[in-house]
């Protein structure tokens, strides 16, 4: 039976930025100023994420991806640390059908948070270090 | 830059070209110009294609009500709060100074509080056109990028180089310039993608060198006979092709990154190598990204495409690192194999 959290659409936040490289994508959380880099696989599942889907639409779709039931766990594990880090939030009940999303080829979906924050407080429009001493 | 008009009053207009932006300024008090003239012209590097004018008016009195409503979220300065309201940008300032941004209607509005004697305003006024600047260029297309960069000779690619302001990015690149190599410039750099490839050009052509770099770089003569950058610094804003003729390139291929960092306690030169997230981190740690997503996302789409393509290291710098001997070749060579 399928919980409440499974059919529960998620979206994006409107203040997270992605940009799509030739092997995943970079996703740049403008609020917390973090950022993350996704494989190819990981990015599939983000990008679900772009119009609204549901958990249960994940890892129906996953299926076209290649994957398998022995991936529901890393697909989840990968959509548990999006809304643990806030980078999605429910979507509305408006939504449409989920966006068909294609990948070449199935790996391990990964999200890797960098460890720094970029600057909240920055020098000038051009230069956000803090100068050193000199 | 050119003056354009005159009138009876004080009140006069100036023309300064900035890389792929053009500001016609309207000075309600010319004296104003004096002490941005500075800044204003130090983006001075040649632009090949026609650039919008931004027409901008710089107002000393009448300054409007303050609106508590600004809070930094679309940039927090260290002088300056900057909000996206109504698809105008508005920056506040901490001594009271303002600017009203219309990027896609070519103009803005600066305004003045009265006690333009002080320092710290001028200072103040220069972020709003720093942020002015940074606007107008991303509107053209291309990025800001607080970065360095070194072009072997007979090569259109190069090297950027990453640090914050005062880890050595000027000295490193004179190093290199004196054994043939050329730049785009020494910390300031606009980055955008061509046909899919990252290309980066020129903005400023004079470097910020501190008068001691003279004791490595003797051919240079007395660097204290150049004007002093800022009341900041004791760097000087030196015309680096009086120098090394030469050396000063309009555009180049990037195809690594360089992070600088200085050590003191360690030995001359010590080189590390940096993979795919840390060129990713390092470059956008050189680039100030907006909190509006629609401003934001050709940024990060630029550096991260740029990132990508990148080879790269972390160069640690030691104490009297360019009067070893050697250290200038290991830093020759460690350029060339990160660009083969």
């Amino acid at each position: 039976m399928q919980s409440n959290s499974d059919v529960c659409r998620l979206i994006l936040r409107p203040d997270v930025v992605s940009t799509v490289l030739s092997d995943g994508a970079v996703i740049l959380d403008l609020r917390s100023k973090f950022f993350f880099s996704l494989n190819s696989s990981g990015w599939a599942v983000a990008q679900m994420f772009e119009t609204g889907a549901s958990r249960s639409e994940v890892l129906a779709a996953s299926t076209n991806w290649g994957a398998d039931n022995k991936d529901h766990p890393k697909i989840n594990a990968l959509i548990d640390q999006m809304i643990a880090e806030q980078l999605v939030e429910p979507a509305g009940s408006a939504l449409g059908a989920p966006a068909k999303v294609t990948l070449t080829k199935w790996m391990q979906p990964t999200l890797s948070k960098h460890q720094e924050p970029l600057q909240r407080i920055m020098v000038s429009a051009f230069d956000p270090g803090l100068p050193l001493a000199e | 830059m050119s003056t354009i008009a005159a009138n009876s009053t004080c009140r006069r207009q100036f023309v300064y070209d900035c890389g792929p932006a053009k500001l016609v300024i309207d000075f309600e008090n010319a004296a104003w110009r004096e002490s941005l003239h500075g800044l204003l012209s130090q983006y001075d590097a040649p632009w090949p294609t026609q650039t919008q004018a931004i027409t901008v008016s710089v107002n000393n009195d009448s300054v409007p009500a303050f609106q508590s409503g600004i809070i930094g979220r679309y940039l927090t300065l260290q002088r300056l709060r900057v909000d996206c309201i109504d698809g105008r940008l508005v920056s506040i300032g901490k001594l009271g100074s303002r600017m009203e941004i219309e990027t896609n209607a070519g103009c803005a509005r600066i305004y003045i509080p009265p006690q333009s004697d002080d320092v710290a305003l001028v200072e103040e006024i220069e972020q709003h056109f720093v942020l002015l600047l940074a606007r107008a260029w991303a509107h053209a297309g291309w990025g800001p990028v607080h970065a360095g960069s070194l072009v072997p000779a007979d090569d259109s690619r190069c090297v950027l180089l990453c640090a914050p302001s005062g880890s050595g990015k000027t000295t490193l690149t004179a190093s290199l310039l004196r054994r043939g190599w050329r730049t785009l410039g020494d910390d300031k750099t606009l980055l955008r993608l061509k046909a899919g490839a990252p290309c980066a050009r020129a903005l400023a052509r004079r470097f910020h060198l501190h008068p001691e770099a003279a004791r490595w770089f003797p051919e240079a003569g007395s660097l204290t006979v150049w004007p002093r950058y800022s009341r900041w610094t004791e760097k000087r804003l030196v015309q680096i092709d009086e120098i090394w003729p030469g050396c000063l390139l309009d555009e180049a291929t990037p195809a690594a990154l360089v992070q600088l960092e200085r050590n003191p306690d360690g030995p001359a030169i010590t080189v590390v190598p940096i993979h795919a997230n840390g060129v990713l981190n390092s470059l956008l740690r050189q680039v100030v990204i907006p909190g509006e997503p629609g401003h934001a996302r050709p940024l990060v789409n630029c550096v991260a495409q740029t990132a990508s393509r990148l080879k790269g290291a972390r160069i640690l710098i030691g104490p009297e690192a360019f009067a070893s001997p050697g250290v200038a070749d290991e830093l020759e060579q460690t350029l060339q194999s990160l660009l083969t």
